[in-house]
């Protein structure tokens, strides 16, 4: 349909460096396509349990350097046969979130940070408003969290865990992460993570720096995160 | 010369002979992209009916220029609001697809609501070209700046060219990690620099007491794009950061155009795209190297085409032979139509008072905006940044800025200071709107 340039050569087998915070710090973290296409595949039915359906539409609001974590859930998307759309979770960029929210009208919004929420105040937008005909937000920070609870939304919370993603489901008793592919643990009151399944940048009782527990079923409670 | 040594990544396209470029593009053209186009596209099938043509009624360029009706954003705008359609009639598919398209990216927002595009790329693009002047090779990692509603079209071409992307954020908050990573992992190349990342570098290098000139040594070559870049900023990040930038652009939302290491005009593909640069106010061609709007049409998107786009961009192109040996037409953007104030029967660009602002020390940052009411205007009116207020306090400032916009363009401006930080805030992180209602 489109004509795309020919490739050099079959493409590195790294396919980018993102981040993952480790013991509190950035760590550059080098992930293969394979990691990419796995975390995708186990991420899929947190986005169906969110209602995300064939045809629909999900907004992923994240970061450039989040690739690692924001991808899979992007890719997740066409595994539903459902499409994805993107922001910046940033308060210049949350014109966009009500602009796309209002002409796509996706199923799932991943990603609401409270800088976003600031972004739609002083953009003009009552964030109530903007994000309400949403069927399913999901938030990215407490702060984001509790300010859509108390402005009488149900947001679903999410949360990053080393270089997977926990994502709450409908029923909202707590991120889901995929037990089959990774670990979780609680040391002291943090989640700490290791891969189960081969992943190019191993996470060994990796120290996420979110604090909370195992909540069992693949769940985890959290009480303090980004 | 091996493989990874040579000097172009597509050379028998990018030093075709003009005559195949001609051949080239009236078969798309012609035999692929109009049909296509008229039969599918709500707007062009509206804007080809309303000027009495179809398809069949453009059977050679000379048919093409004098025939085809031009579109414009306006045009599509008022679709989208008449037929509550966010594509604004461009679209040639559904975009429900799956089987095709895989997302909906938007455009930047800057002068309006983002317009969502819809995305069916599966492979890198025609960067690849570009990537590789810059100096990219196999196995090199690749700076990866931006945000997220581009898409993964330069996630796709970085990797197209064989290197690896480091991702870090378009934002000052990243800068941090910016020099960290160019330490650590020794990137070649870097897309993409804007003048609000310049500032946000030189504030964190002044802060921080940090060595550019060491940090990004294994850089070869760095795309700048956004807005133009001033002289103050241009010889900072040269000759003091000592990086080569490669000047980039969009060319009327139908491809991208870049400067190569002869850095003489921004090289445009026209194997996927033709370019016309017309008198701005009528529909006549202008001469090679002359001032005129450019005019796009695109070759390859099937999904939503462009034909005959008054893209309301002022610039000169030429399709001379450049040094570097490519073929292909080369474009400097001069300023947008629509940012054009005409004070007392002069004509003012924002490029023209690039200069005359940085050279204040307090507005060195080059955040500036030209209040424009309406096109022609009895006074020169500017919204101008400052970072700090100066020895003397706002005042000297203001005069000092006036003083030098005045000796810039002959014409004396009122000023308006303001802190930076306002400016800045007015977004998207690669630019700020240069020109102001109010």
């Amino acid at each position: 349909m489109v004509m795309f340039a020919k490739r050099y050569e079959d493409p590195p087998e790294v396919w980018g460096v993102g981040r993952v915070v480790v013991d509190g710090g950035v760590t550059p973290w080098p992930a293969a396509q394979a990691d990419i296409e796995d975390e995708a595949e186990s991420l899929a039915p947190r986005l169906a349990a969110l209602g995300l359906e064939p045809g629909g539409v999900v907004l992923v609001v994240a970061m450039l350097s989040q690739a690692v974590h924001a991808v899979p859930l992007e890719q997740a998307a066409g595994r539903l046969g459902a499409l994805y759309s993107s922001a910046d979770a940033t308060p210049f960029d949350a014109f966009r979130v009500a602009s796309l929210v209002r002409q796509l009208e996706p199923q799932v919004v991943v990603g609401i940070t409270g800088g976003v929420l600031d972004g739609l105040v002083e953009a003009g937008h009552d964030p109530t408003d903007a994000l309400g005909p949403v069927p399913a937000v999901v938030t990215a920070d407490d702060d984001a969290h509790r300010r859509l609870r108390a402005a009488g939304l149900a947001p679903r919370r999410s949360v990053q865990l080393g270089p997977t993603t926990a994502i709450e489901e409908l029923d909202r008793s707590g991120p889901v992460y995929d037990a089959t592919r990774w670990s979780v643990e609680e040391v002291d009151g943090e989640l700490v993570i290791s891969n189960l399944v081969p992943r190019l940048t191993p996470a060994h009782r990796l120290r996420t720096g979110v604090r909370g527990r195992v909540a069992g079923g693949g769940r985890v409670s959290v009480s303090g995160s980004g | 010369m091996g493989s990874t040594e040579r000097r172009y990544f597509s050379p028998e396209i990018e030093t075709m002979p003009r005559s195949e470029i001609a051949a080239l593009r009236e078969e798309r053209l012609l035999g692929d992209l109009l049909p296509w186009a008229y039969q599918r596209s709500a707007l062009i099938r509206e804007a080809w009916d309303a000027a009495g043509i179809t398809a069949d009624d453009v059977q050679s360029m000379d048919d093409f220029r004098e025939k085809v009706p031009f579109i414009d954003k306006d045009a599509i705008r008022a679709f989208r609001d008449r037929h509550r359609d966010p594509y604004g009639g461009m679209l040639c598919l559904d975009p429900k697809m799956t089987e095709i398209f895989s997302a909906i990216f938007s455009t930047s927002g800057t002068t309006g609501d983002p317009t969502p595009a819809p995305y069916a790329g599966r492979g890198p693009s025609m960067l690849v070209r570009e990537f590789w002047e810059l100096g990219s090779r196999p196995g090199d990692y690749f700076t990866y700046c931006l945000f997220t509603f581009r898409g993964p079209g330069i996630h796709d071409t970085i990797r197209g060219v064989g290197a690896t992307p480091v991702f870090v954020d378009h934002q000052p908050a990243d800068v941090p990690q910016l020099v960290r990573f160019s330490r650590e992992l020794r990137p070649t190349a870097w897309y993409n620099l804007s003048g609000p990342l310049v500032l946000a570098l030189e504030q964190y290098s002044a802060r921080a007491d940090v060595d550019l000139a060491e940090a990004f040594s294994s850089y070869r070559g760095v795309t700048f794009a956004g807005e133009p870049i001033g002289p103050r900023a241009r010889r900072l990040v040269e000759d003091e950061w000592g990086l080569e930038l490669f000047m980039h652009t969009g060319v009327g939302d139908v491809g991208a155009a870049t400067e190569c290491r002869e850095h003489d005009g921004y090289h445009f593909w026209e194997d996927t795209c033709y370019l016309e640069s017309l008198d701005p106010d009528g529909a006549q061609p202008v001469g090679d190297g002359e001032r005129g709007e450019l005019v796009s049409t695109t070759l390859l998107d099937k999904i939503a085409p462009l034909v005959r786009y008054r893209s309301d961009d002022l610039v000169r192109i030429t399709h001379e032979q450049c040094a570097c040996g490519r073929t292909h037409g080369r474009v400097w953007p001069l300023g947008r139509k629509g940012d054009e104030v005409v004070v007392a029967g002069r004509s003012v660009l924002p490029g023209d008072l690039w200069e005359a602002v940085e050279r204040v020390p307090e507005t060195s940052a080059g955040l500036f905006q030209v209040i424009r009411t309406q096109r022609e205007v009895d006074r020169l009116r500017l919204r101008v940044g400052y970072a700090t207020e100066g020895a003397r306090g706002v005042a000297d400032v203001r005069t000092r800025v006036t003083e030098s916009v005045h000796e810039a363009v002959g014409i004396e401006p009122e000023v308006e200071l303001v802190e930076n930080e306002l400016l800045l805030r007015q977004g998207p992180p690669h630019k700020i709107p240069r020109v102001a209602k109010h």
